[in-house]
């Protein structure tokens, strides 16, 4: 290892460091709601409803990401009416928007059976007495199963929130220059593999890292009722 | 029969050191997917300028091809993990690859120029310095790892530059209108324009030659990896007589309709 190198790498590969949080952020920040609203329509009554829940999370899950992000990319990219439509081309014909509809698709899946469990786990007692109360059923789900669900869902959704940040590094497939995507442009410049991408794995651990504390935090407060 | 098989054995062991290469077998790594040079059948047959040159190279030498397909962007870590012999995979030779790996003599070169759709304002630009200034804030395509977009990053750095894995999807983007124009060598753009999705787009009439810049190269070599000098010695002798009795030059007309081959200095 050079350290001249390693003083002109990290700066570089750090310039990739926001566009791996941007995506991170915003496929998150839809695919959770996405993901909720996935994860009631699956415990409906209605057999369309959940079927289609069902359905929906059984292609997510069942595919690689990356031929997702492919199909998206360049399988959407070849249909006539998408690139003249201007709200879908906005959507498909950007790197970046298209990585964050990915993976934002394929992380609503995995957060609505995640979230699904956490549904599951309230006890039918809690939903009665909330109902006694007087609750509607909208207030009860926010005031009481919506919450419990969350606590116990937390520790796997940490998990899933790491595998989002892995999957970011797809998108450089599809030009878009997060940190993958400057350690492979790094790397056809001065071959140095090993250096280039022990620094990318680092960033990465330290965006990990940021992220488990924070949900262990969060999990933390609230389970602050617990004997420790 | 058995002292004959260990004696070649240990001949091999001395003589070559790439050690995994069987006997008598030349591997080669090629990219594949970058027409007319090398496309790859789904069978894994390679076909193009860089097999013949392949199979031209291995019949003078003795030795059976044997082709392994690879990205362009990994060819170099490649043959330095001893994955394959040599590379022939229409590369140039450049200053930050040869710090890496060796290369034989150059055989064979080609003018680089952008493409872009016809009657747009790039189309009609005629000189080099307006060129370069229109690409200020575009959107070009170039592969990633190649002599293009290391020119490119040089010379356009304001440009908004696309990599891409292979030359198929920076021609799919192309087509799609996410990326604006371009840069390759002349051989990859004709390939684009000779297609129905090429059918809406024109050269910029501006040729760039390899010799203008040296992030562009000295022209196209095999790529040998350093520590093996015996047969860097025996490639280049082997291009320059393939060179020299225009058998190279004329598998290059099969593909380009024109003779790129660069004579043996």
């Amino acid at each position: 290892m050079d350290l001249d190198f390693i003083r002109l790498a990290v700066p570089t590969l750090a310039k990739g460091l926001g566009l791996t949080a941007l995506l991170t952020l915003a496929s998150v920040a839809v695919g959770f709601n996405l993901g909720l609203a996935l994860a009631v329509m699956r415990l409906s009554k209605n057999r369309l409803v959940s079927g289609f829940a069902k359905g929906y999370s059984t292609v997510f899950r069942g595919t690689p990401l990356l031929v997702q992000l492919f199909l998206f990319y360049y399988g959407l990219g070849q249909l006539a009416f998408v690139r003249d439509n201007p709200v879908l081309w906005w959507i498909v014909g950007d790197g970046v928007h298209c990585a964050v509809m990915a993976l934002a698709l394929n992380t609503a899946a995995y957060t609505s059976e995640i979230l699904r469990g956490g549904l599951m786990s309230i006890p039918g007692g809690l939903v009665e007495a909330a109902q006694a109360c007087g609750m509607s059923r909208l207030l009860c789900f926010r005031r009481i199963t919506f919450p419990l669900a969350i606590r116990q869902a937390l520790p796997a959704y940490g998990n899933e929130l790491v595998l989002v940040v892995k999957g970011t590094s797809l998108a450089s497939t599809i030009t878009v220059l997060e940190i993958t995507g400057h350690a492979k442009r790094l790397m056809s410049q001065t071959f140095a593999i090993l250096e280039v991408f022990a620094i990318a794995g680092v960033l990465y651990l330290l965006i990990n890292l940021v992220l488990i504390t924070l949900v262990r935090l969060l999990e933390a407060r609230l389970t602050r009722y617990l004997p420790r | 029969m058995k002292l004959k098989s260990l004696l070649l054995t240990t001949f091999f062991a001395a003589g070559l050191t790439a050690a995994q290469a069987a006997e008598g077998e030349l591997s080669i790594g090629t990219e594949g997917a970058y027409p007319p040079w090398s496309m790859a059948d789904a069978a894994g047959n390679v076909t193009g300028f860089d097999a013949d040159v392949g199979n031209l190279l291995c019949a003078k030498l003795e030795l059976k091809c044997r082709f392994v397909v690879q990205a362009f962007d990994g060819l170099i870590p490649a043959l330095k993990a001893k994955r394959f012999d040599v590379i022939i995979s229409g590369m140039s030779i450049t200053e930050d690859r040869r710090k890496e790996i060796d290369f034989s003599i150059g055989y064979a070169e080609l003018a680089n120029m952008f493409v872009a759709p016809k009657g747009s304002d790039l189309a009609g630009i005629e000189d080099f310095d307006s060129l370069i200034k229109a690409l200020d804030g575009r959107k070009i395509g170039v592969q990633a790892g190649t002599t293009h977009a290391h020119y490119l990053e040089k010379n356009a750095p304001n440009a908004d530059l696309k990599t891409y894995d292979t030359l198929d999807q920076m021609q799919i983007d192309l087509a799609s209108g996410r990326v604006e124009t371009a840069f390759s060598d002349v051989s990859a753009l004709d390939d684009f324009l000779a297609k129905p999705e090429g059918k809406d787009f024109q050269l910029v009439d501006v040729k760039i030659a390899s010799s203008s810049d040296p992030t562009l190269g000295e022209g196209i070599g095999v790529g040998i990896a350093k520590e093996n000098t015996d047969l860097k010695t025996r490639v280049d002798k082997a291009l320059c007589e393939l060179v020299a009795d225009g058998s190279i030059g004329k598998a290059s007309e099969t593909w380009f309709k024109t003779d790129i081959s660069r004579p043996c200095q």
